[in-house]
């Protein structure tokens, strides 16, 4: 008797908790589509916005485009430069991503054993660089540039690109570099190779993927960087996408159409690298981030 | 001469890095000693006489409490609604890749994008707030957003609420599936329920993303200038309610609308810069040990 009602009871509670866990499952997903879309919302009124006419602004704020003007894209790359400003972003952000990792790769390698001299000195300067506000340091680089005749052209964004990617390229790879295993090192040293032929050979294959992390990590802030070409580039033939388009909607406010196509067209090879490669963007953003 | 072979490949990276970063700070610190106004070569060394007005100067407070304002703000967001979500998302539901790429999605978006994307969402007459309330018979709950004195800062700081989210998101998920599960069941099989197990268990061993975080979001949100550029202009218009430091040197180093050539103060601009270095690595140097501190190895 009490065994028979034991196991009813259980029974029931088995069945209720099934049904509250599904509740719970429910909710869950209704929050978390609320959650995508507040977040999916203003991407996707962009999009909507860059294929509208001025009119369509006014008349028709937020519904789809009366008539879909795709005409913005083809005016926004002559009018509001995107010809140019695209270009040269990619040309900007290949240079520096390719020259911080470089650099930043050597300075890990160099400091990968922390006993060796002023190996945790160099390490603590570089990683100090991360906390330098770029409005401290712009105006001597300012000089610098003009100094040397770099002024005006993309150099000019590259050279402090470099310099500043380098802190986070330092703090990513120098733990990487110091988890190589000595062995390794060493035999390659017994092989005969000098210390250039195991930093190509042997250290930096190990290194993939912190180069990856840092590829990304540095490549992001460099693509969407905004300060620096703002007080470096005032000629559109030396600005990227962003500056191109604060400049462009300084001139022309009211061609919406024009800015959205450009923040798009600004926006979209970043989104576009992340879907594919979404968990190495996860993991590598937030590599710099834990050990920091 | 093999004890210091390690510095070659060093030496590049150093010399660059002096030549861009260590020498400008340096020479940085120079010119905060002066009265250079940014243009022509007149100037005096006056000491440290900016460092003293700085410290006497109240739209310098008035730029760092918002900027103080912003951080709070975003810092119990992040570890309220940001920890939420991941928490939700480490239950494994399904799509769960889904919603997890698309709440990450908007900290890739630049925050000059971000800035025109809301500018247009949020404009008073044209926008997509406005006209969907005034639509929906709430015409009442509509505001000049970015015009009024009141809402403008609150507005700024939602603006980075939305592009800042997926930090707290990924890194609270990260952490958590760093616990092992058998740390939840032996507290489960010890009586405890969820809601114990959430914050006697859980929580604790989660310190290291509470630790990035709060320090990620500290140098974030002190170094705020994309956004509120875009938003609300140099100026931090309405009447400097949504003026940050980084707006605010720039203003002094680089001039804005409503600013003219004589009133450019390099020297000053300077100053406040090199202070605020000197704040946000002091702040953060003690936020690092005193969070460290609280954190448990597994």
């Amino acid at each position: 008797m009490t065994i028979a009602t034991d196991q009813f009871r259980r029974r029931k509670r088995g069945a209720n908790r099934k049904r509250t866990m599904r509740m719970v499952s429910f909710a869950r997903h209704v929050f978390l589509s609320l959650v995508s879309f507040f977040v999916l919302l203003p991407i996707g009124y962009m999009v909507l916005a860059s294929f509208k006419t001025v009119p369509d602004f006014f008349g028709n704020p937020y519904g789809l485009p009366s008539s879909w003007a795709v005409d913005n894209y083809s005016r926004a790359w002559q009018e509001a430069h995107v010809s140019i400003t695209l270009p040269n972003t990619i040309f900007v952000t290949a240079c520096s991503v390719l020259g911080s990792v470089f650099l930043a790769s050597l300075i890990a390698f160099g400091l990968s054993r922390k006993e060796k001299p002023f190996a945790m000195a160099l390490y603590t300067l570089f990683v100090a660089g991360l906390l330098v506000p770029v409005q401290m340091i712009v105006l001597p680089l300012l000089i610098l540039l003009k100094f040397f005749g770099l002024f005006g052209t993309l150099f000019a964004l590259i050279v402090p690109y470099i310099a500043l990617g380098l802190p986070l390229g330092v703090l990513v790879l120098a733990p990487v570099a110091a988890t190589i295993p000595r062995d390794l090192v060493s035999a390659a040293e017994v092989d005969g190779a000098n210390p250039w032929q195991i930093y190509w050979r042997v250290v930096l294959p190990l290194m993939k993927p912190g180069l990856i992390s840092v590829s990304i990590l540095n490549g992001v802030w460099m693509w969407n960087e905004f300060f620096i070409p703002l007080i470096v580039a005032f000629e559109t033939e030396s600005q990227t996408l962003p500056v191109g388009i604060v400049a462009f909607i300084g001139a022309y406010s009211t061609e919406w159409g024009l800015v959205f196509a450009s923040v798009v067209v600004s926006t979209a090879p970043v989104v576009f690298a992340y879907l594919l490669m979404t968990r190495q963007f996860q993991s590598g953003l937030t590599a710099g981030a834990l050990k920091g | 001469m093999r004890k210091y072979s390690h510095l070659w490949f060093v030496l590049p990276g150093l010399l660059f890095f002096s030549a861009v970063m260590v020498g400008p700070a340096l020479f940085a610190f120079v010119v905060s000693l002066t009265n250079w106004s940014g243009l022509g070569t007149d100037y005096q060394f006056i000491g440290l006489k900016n460092y003293v007005d700085a410290a006497f100067h109240w739209p310098f407070y008035r730029a760092a409490l918002h900027n103080f304002e912003i951080f709070i703000a975003i810092l119990i967001f992040q570890h309220t609604v940001g920890l939420f979500i991941a928490v939700q998302l480490n239950a494994k539901p399904r799509f769960m890749q889904f919603y997890r790429t698309v709440v990450f999605l908007p900290v890739i978006v630049s925050l000059v994008s971000t800035g025109f994307i809301w500018t247009l969402m949020l404009s008073s007459n044209i926008g997509f707030i406005n006209p969907v309330l005034h639509d929906l018979h709430l015409g009442f709950l509509a505001k000049n957003w970015l015009s009024d004195p009141n809402w403008a800062l609150p507005t700024v700081i939602v603006v980075i609420c939305w592009n800042s989210l997926g930090w707290s998101v990924v890194l609270y998920l990260a952490g958590l599936q760093n616990i092992p599960e058998e740390m939840q069941q032996a507290a489960q099989i010890d009586g405890a329920n969820a809601w114990q197990i959430f914050w006697r268990v859980t929580f604790p061993l989660l310190s290291p993303s509470f630790t990035a975080l709060t320090v990620l979001t500290f140098i974030g949100t002190f170094r705020t200038f994309d956004v509120v550029y875009v938003l609300t202009g140099p100026i931090g218009s309405p009447n400097f309610t949504t003026d940050v430091l980084g707006t605010m040197i720039y203003r002094y180093a680089f001039g804005g609308s409503g600013f003219n050539n004589s009133d450019l103060q390099m020297g000053f601009a300077i100053t406040m810069a090199i202070i605020l270095f000197l704040i946000m690595t002091f702040v953060c140097w003690a936020m690092i040990r005193i969070l460290r501190k609280r954190e448990i190895d597994i």
